[in-house]
């Protein structure tokens, strides 16, 4: 079976760690058996969207396990609708990030919400960095844009329980629980808010977080096989359209 | 493929030999109000128990959350016929008039690990109440459990020999607690969250194994991730076994 890692990253952190190019990732990928990974540039997060977004797609282009996410800057909505435009358009890229700390904007600021409607006008899912109680506006920010799926990166962060029930309230809210604080319990209690494991999503945020901080997360949930099918790769093929994921980690059955 | 054989493809699912630690550093029990379930001392001992996790060091949440003395009494007492914990002291570093008998106290009972919970009783390095408990704990020869940011609490520490686990070092800080433990032989931090892909590889390549130990924060993070992040650095079994069980075996002498 399959495992796609829905948050990933190519490029160098501003940390004390080993980053590099699509060979790091993919290295780590076979590692731990995933097969195929959804990435944003880390340049493009932390630093200069557009020009990161532009390196990524090289990298795609020779990686066909590697599929992208074009980084939205909220701050410079229009240049950022036509770069998403240009990345969704090499058929490569498979969704939009938006981060919150980067930028300095949060859920509940115009800017943010200029952002929000030039991803759900390219009708692709977002990935967006969460980290606090603002994830509670989420549900209203959806409401009124009927297109957009939203996976909750790092689900909450420090606000996880916020993010649980935010989810829970709206069909379009993904979970995604990467993060290096593993708080025990996070997706227990996401069930019992009422979120469905359909939409509960495996991402590790490499390769600034070793994949095996996700892994020991999935493990200790305690899913079942057919959750696990979900949680580790069908909920991903369906939202993102994959269709067939090839398995190169494994071997056929 | 089988529903045997299926699980088997996830090598990570299954704990190995790899991942057996003889000591984890970071163990409580006991109420925690800012939590949503409140996980007592039979719960954490079975969770224990079900883990890779052989031994502990551990303590009552009702010393550092409300009373040092009844903390270290309930302590001392759930723990004494429990031959895989060892009991941890603490002292209320915002009432540090009373830290020379709390401290007599847990000498006397043979107490080895002094932990400090400096973020949640409030205290900066410079604060007079926290240098007090420490003078008085390093007199005694008592290793400090040390949580808060190494790069704030690391200085006001060194060239005192002092045998300080630092509980909270996160891989962004990791340059910083380097350059601290390259002077410091008596300076650890834990692993748990040295989520980074190299985190552990690079404190063994620079500083050696030595100043690694393990530390879970059970039962308020998962166990798996930390354990999986062991087994998978790419480091030798004689270092593993250090990190792991020797290096907190040869502070218990």
């Amino acid at each position: 079976m399959p495992i796609i890692d829905v948050h990933a990253h190519v490029g160098r952190w501003q940390f004390h760690l080993t980053t590099g190019d699509g060979d790091t990732n993919l290295r780590q990928m076979d590692r731990y058996g995933i097969d195929l990974q959804l990435v944003s540039a880390a340049e493009a997060v932390v630093y200069d969207a557009v020009a990161g977004n532009a390196a990524l797609r090289e990298v795609l282009a020779q990686q066909p396990r590697l599929y992208g996410y074009a980084v939205v800057n909220p701050n410079r909505p229009e240049q950022s609708a036509a770069d998403l435009r240009r990345c969704l358009d090499t058929g490569r890229f498979v969704g939009a990030k938006i981060h919150t700390h980067y930028p300095g904007r949060l859920p509940g600021s115009r800017e943010m919400a200029e952002a929000f409607d030039v991803v759900a006008e390219a009708g692709v899912p977002l990935l967006l960095h969460t980290w606090g109680r603002e994830v509670t506006l989420l549900p209203e920010l959806l409401a009124s844009r009927p297109g957009l799926r939203v996976i909750m990166g790092h689900a909450g962060g420090d606000a996880w329980r916020e993010a649980a029930h935010a989810a829970a309230s709206c069909d379009r809210l993904y979970l995604e629980h990467c993060r290096t604080a593993t708080d025990a319990g996070r997706v227990a209690y996401a069930r019992e808010a009422g979120v469905p494991v359909e939409r509960l999503l495996f991402g590790t945020d490499a390769t600034l977080i070793d994949p095996c901080v996700s892994l020991g997360v999935v493990r200790d949930a305690g899913f079942t096989q057919a959750e696990l099918d979900r949680v580790l790769w069908r909920n991903a093929a369906e939202l993102f359209g994959l269709g067939a994921v090839p398995s190169p980690t494994r071997p056929s059955p | 493929m089988s529903a045997y054989d299926w699980l088997n493809a996830y090598e990570w699912l299954h704990p190995t030999p790899a991942e057996h630690v003889g000591w984890d550093v970071d163990v409580l029990y006991g109420s925690w109000p800012r939590h949503h379930i409140d996980v007592g001392f039979a719960e954490v001992r079975a969770r224990l128990a079900r883990s890779p996790v052989a031994g502990a060091l551990a303590l009552s949440t009702r010393g550092p959350l409300f009373d040092d003395e009844a903390g270290n009494a309930e302590t001392l007492r759930d723990l004494a016929d429990c031959p895989e914990l060892l009991p941890v002291g603490t002292v209320d570093v915002r009432d540090a008039m009373t830290a020379e008998a709390r401290l007599d106290e847990l000498t006397a009972a043979g107490v080895r690990f002094l932990r400090l919970f400096t973020v949640e009783q409030v205290a900066e390095p410079g604060f007079p109440g926290y240098r007090r408990v420490v003078s008085l704990a390093l007199d005694r020869g008592m290793v400090l459990l040390h949580d808060g940011d190494p790069r704030r609490f690391g200085p006001p520490l060194a060239g005192r020999g002092a045998d300080v686990i630092f509980l909270d070092l996160h891989a962004y800080l990791l340059a910083d607690f380097l350059l601290l433990a390259q002077e410091e032989p008596g300076f650890r931090a834990t692993t748990r969250m040295l989520s980074g892909p190299d985190s552990i590889e690079r404190v063994v390549d620079s500083v050696g194994p030595r100043h690694l130990v393990f530390g879970s924060r059970t039962p308020f993070m998962d166990i798996s991730p930390q354990t999986l992040r062991l087994r998978y650095a790419d480091i030798s079994d004689d270092d593993r076994a250090a990190i792991a069980t020797k290096n907190v075996e040869e502070l218990l002498v």
